[in-house]
């Protein structure tokens, strides 16, 4: 029932499956599911996708009652959970029932960067935008704390109201608040700023951590975001966590205090790849700059 | 047929929620009365094929062809083998194929099934195994809702009722009144097969052949002879999974081994007296009826609805109660349905159809993914 390597095989091939609008040719409500889904009755229906293919997959709870013939678009959602609690995902669809547009498509993606601080997230952007630079762009994110000098993110300041404000209005949609000893920090993401790189042509880089990332998740849908974890090299968690404090102390940004503060931060992120392992389509250990460039443009230019 | 294969006989369990015998009691007790009804001595056996599809996840038994060889004192040689529901035609074709290439002269053919051991929801994940684990299972799809997809899409495209839909069952518990082996002996009326739960929309309760432990065995040979023979033995397959269809309410598996059967028998479809129909759920019967070419399409149900599939109409379906009010131990179905074809060729049959001397099995696996035929005649 429960078994992983073709769950993570079906997880792979969902990277690929096409992500399109179709016609409901048949369905059924299953009244007594099989063991591991569940019990309850759920929908399930024959579709066929606008490229002719056809699939077999759930229609999304509280959707609009089906028919032979309405339309479907898709979304990633959790389709059971496992006997050791962890969920599944995987393709359902949404009843639509005019002819329209799907409501959610991928008119393009963000690759997203994560990982602790001092894993090299920022060495590694700035190769990756000089690698590609004629075809990627960075988002620039949203702060209201001072500008400092040593910064390298492209970084708009702008204070607490305003922030406040823009949080309202929905331009920010995925903000964080980075508690600290000596000032209030926050960062956030404007959907302008994506959009104007993807009408650009180009692809979003983002360089983030795992508040902000979740925010993009629920912003943008899972899809939509090509996820790099940064893992620092280590075999164990406290060797990953040392080899974090010697490149923190020897970049000489931060204070003895501060770094202190970002090893707990760094800690937290590090189980967070466990906790939030959906979160992420590649994990890659940073032990070489090279290899690591290589690796995160490799998964971008393969998903292009 | 390039030999003449004679069904000699046969025995078979009660099919039912049988608690007490483990599948091994079954095939025990199916090999018994087979050999006992025809009268044979077991040395004369020098094959078995056994037909099951899920012992090992429901029984703990899997290594059936060795088990059921080993009940025999000379131990012949022995093979099991799979096509989920068909996997008693399966074995009974295999065996045919044995026959005429010479390489045996008397075997023994069992379809065994234990399905009650284990909750249903095991069973319902197990027979799923019949599907495409990759395309169909993921979605959380089961069997009944597979052929559920079809009903859905029958009914949307040539208007079925209903309660047009409950007369298929409802025959089929008609005939099954007068079979001592039959799971259900009890006429269901079709308005209560109409109101009966649902399993998967549109499918109810009563239009779903049930979960059922049981074993048949039938002997055939090329050596001794027997007043029936096996005209014709043909097996026909398609795509595993229902998305890879042109059709989704025509079994092409269903066209290519009855046209086949047919040609090698040198029959015409209107020579068969009396169909054992693979009416695993309701809507199947009325898609093999057309794919049959006894009925227009989307009219299959007429014949139902006049009366010509009783056991004295012009084409008798299942008289002897077929998948629904038998019972369905998957790997013994299409042995058993032999079975039923012999009786009736020799005037055995509980329900006997008069004046029968050609009958055909129809065996199904997977949602029309393998499909066996078999037509017998009386000689």
């Amino acid at each position: 029932m429960d078994r992983i390597p073709s769950l993570h095989r079906r997880t792979k091939a969902l990277q690929h499956a096409p992500l399109q609008s179709g016609l409901i040719l048949s369905f059924t409500t299953v009244r007594h599911p099989p063991s591991g889904f569940g019990v309850e009755p759920y929908t399930v229906a024959l579709i066929e996708l606008q490229n002719g293919q056809r699939v077999l997959a759930q229609l999304t709870r509280n959707t609009m009652p089906p028919a032979i013939g309405a339309t479907v678009v898709p979304h990633l959602r959790k389709i059971r959970t496992m006997q050791n609690g962890l969920c599944v995902n995987d393709l359902k669809y949404e009843v639509v029932m005019k002819k329209t547009e799907p409501i959610f498509t991928v008119t393009s993606y963000v690759l997203a960067v994560s990982g602790p601080s001092g894993v090299g997230k920022t060495t590694i952007t700035r190769s990756l935008m000089s690698l590609f630079a004629s075809y990627a762009e960075q988002v620039p994110i949203v702060t209201t704390r001072k500008a400092k000098k040593g910064d390298s993110e492209p970084y708009t300041h702008v204070s607490e109201e305003k922030f406040e404000a823009m949080i309202a209005s929905g331009d920010i949609i995925s903000h964080t608040a980075m508690p600290s000893a000596s000032e209030s920090r926050r960062y956030g993401y404007r959907r302008k700023d994506i959009e104007a790189i993807w009408v650009k042509g180009k692809l979003p880089i983002v360089v983030t951590e795992i508040h902000l990332l979740t925010g993009l998740v629920k912003a943008l849908g899972r899809r939509a975001i090509l996820s790099c974890g940064l893992l620092p090299p280590g075999h164990s968690r406290r060797s990953m966590l040392s080899a974090l404090l010697h490149r923190l102390r020897t970049r000489g940004r931060d204070t003895e205090e501060q770094i202190e503060e970002r090893l707990k931060i760094a800690e937290a992120d590090l189980r967070a790849f466990d906790d939030h392992a959906h979160l992420f389509d590649h994990l890659i250990v940073n032990d070489s700059l090279e290899t690591c460039v290589e690796a995160v443009h490799e998964i971008a230019v393969m998903r292009r | 047929m390039r030999e003449t294969v004679y069904v000699l006989g046969g025995g078979q369990t009660r099919f039912g929620e049988l608690w007490g015998k483990s599948l091994s009691d079954l095939i025990r007790e199916a090999v018994d009365a087979a050999i006992c009804n025809t009268k044979i001595l077991p040395t004369d056996i020098d094959m078995v094929i056994v037909g099951n599809m899920v012992g090992g996840e429901t029984a703990e038994q899997a290594h059936l062809g060795t088990f059921a060889s080993s009940l025999l004192p000379h131990h012949p040689p022995a093979l099991r083998v799979e096509a989920a529901c068909a996997s008693g035609g399966l074995a009974i074709h295999t065996a045919c194929a044995f026959l005429e290439s010479g390489k045996a002269e008397t075997i023994l053919v069992i379809g065994a099934e234990k399905l009650t051991d284990v909750a249903g929801e095991i069973v319902t994940s197990a027979l799923m195994h019949a599907g495409d684990a990759e395309k169909d299972s993921p979605s959380g799809l089961t069997f009944p809702a597979i052929f559920a997809l079809t009903a859905a899409s029958y009914m949307h495209r040539y208007g079925l009722t209903r309660e047009n839909l409950s007369l298929v069952s409802a025959c089929s518990h008609r005939a099954a009144v007068n079979n001592p082996y039959a799971q259900f002996r009890k006429e269901i009326p079709a308005a209560l097969i109409s109101k009966s739960p649902l399993i998967a929309d549109p499918l109810r309760l009563l239009d779903c052949s049930p979960i059922s432990d049981g074993a048949a065995a039938v002997i055939l040979s090329t050596r001794k002879e027997s007043p029936v023979r096996i005209a014709a033995s043909q097996l026909a397959n398609e795509s595993l999974s229902l998305l890879d269809r042109a059709s989704l309410t025509s079994f092409v598996s269903t066209r290519t081994a009855f046209e086949s059967a047919l040609k090698e028998a040198n029959w015409n479809r209107n020579d068969i007296d009396s169909i054992e129909l693979h009416d695993c759920f309701s809507i199947a019967s009325l898609i093999h009826l057309e794919d049959f070419g006894y009925a227009e399409e989307g009219q299959a149900i007429r014949l139902f609805r006049d009366g010509d599939s009783d056991k004295a109409g012009s084409l008798p379906i299942n008289p002897s109660g077929g998948l629904k009010a038998c019972g369905h131990p998957i790997g013994a179905t299409g042995v058993k349905q032999v079975l039923d074809c012999f009786k009736q060729l020799t005037m055995q049959a509980p329900n006997q159809v008069e004046h029968a001397t050609r009958v055909m099995a129809h065996n199904l696996g997977g949602v029309g993914a393998t499909c066996t035929v078999h037509l017998l005649e009386s000689i």
